[in-house]
């Protein structure tokens, strides 16, 4: 059994070295894994399941012990550096999405009360999102007489971007009228969903 | 900043209670109840004292008849 000894090593060094491991090693075969920190450990836990791999964790004094069958293929181009950002708040990427100026499906005045709950609420959220995206009428949220306009201008001072679609602010004619963020185009809109880490349509 | 905060009996009640406000031109925010005041999945009203008078906003929601509950929580 091959074992990656990562006592001691910080993110990504132990997923690097469990993708290098895995790459070394037959189908099948069993791979040792021993870390002594718990975030590193569920970040490489969280690699090989994302890789079609479970692992088994024990705690054995202060090394946690990770076995894991190599039933799955780690391509040589697997990013490893994404695992270790998701325990870091500030680094976290996730984009919440606004469709719309409402959230959900339902009674329009009850769509209007919950999305304003929401804005202003994830201010206080754990995980701050990286980009917060305004698209077709969800525009009106970041314009200057929105009800939710000091929370997103809160989350924009806190260094979350906040990206709004321009074509939507010229077809609602409402451009003279942006309250918060950065006017965008569907180039940078789309480069931001599709690199997220997890994306929220409220 | 100690917020004012203002519960109602019902959604229903919170939306009348958010028109009438804005109908008067009153500052305030919708946010989730907190937790420490009922664990409903309900919707209050945060009013930012050094902005928007108090003594007001309790005035118009009694002229227009709507029930509320008053809490002051510490936020940032």
């Amino acid at each position: 059994m091959k074992t990656v000894d990562a006592k001691g090593k910080l993110c990504p060094l132990p997923l690097i070295m469990t993708k290098k491991a895995l790459n070394e090693i037959a189908d099948n075969e069993t791979l040792e894994i021993l870390i002594d920190n718990e975030t590193s450990m569920k970040n490489v836990t969280r690699f090989l399941a994302d890789h079609g791999m479970n692992a088994h964790v024990e705690k054995k004094g202060n090394v946690f012990q990770l076995l894991v069958n190599k039933t799955g293929v780690v391509p040589e181009s697997a990013a490893v550096g994404e695992y270790c950002e998701v325990e870091n708040p500030i680094k976290s990427n996730l984009v919440i999405a606004f469709q719309r100026n409402r959230l959900g499906e339902g009674a329009e005045e009850l769509g209007n009360i919950l999305i304003k709950a929401f804005v202003n609420t994830l201010p206080e959220v754990t995980l701050k999102p990286k980009t917060l995206i305004f698209l077709n009428s969800g525009i009106f949220l970041a314009l200057k007489d929105s009800l939710v306009l000091d929370s997103l201008k809160k989350m924009e001072e806190n260094g979350v971007e906040v990206l709004v679609c321009g074509t939507c602010l010229d077809y609602y004619k409402k451009k003279e009228d942006l309250g918060v963020g950065k006017i965008s185009n569907m180039y940078d809109i789309l480069e931001r969903l599709t690199k997220a880490n997890s994306v929220v349509y409220p | 900043m100690n917020y004012i905060i203002l519960i109602f009996q019902s959604t229903h009640r919170t939306l009348l209670a958010e028109k009438v406000l804005l109908g008067h031109g009153i500052k305030f925010d919708i946010i989730p109840t907190p937790k420490e005041i009922t664990s409903d999945c309900g919707m209050a009203i945060r009013i930012n004292p050094s902005l928007t008078n108090k003594g007001m906003v309790i005035s118009i929601l009694n002229d227009s008849k709507i029930d509320f509950n008053l809490y002051e929580k510490w936020m940032q």
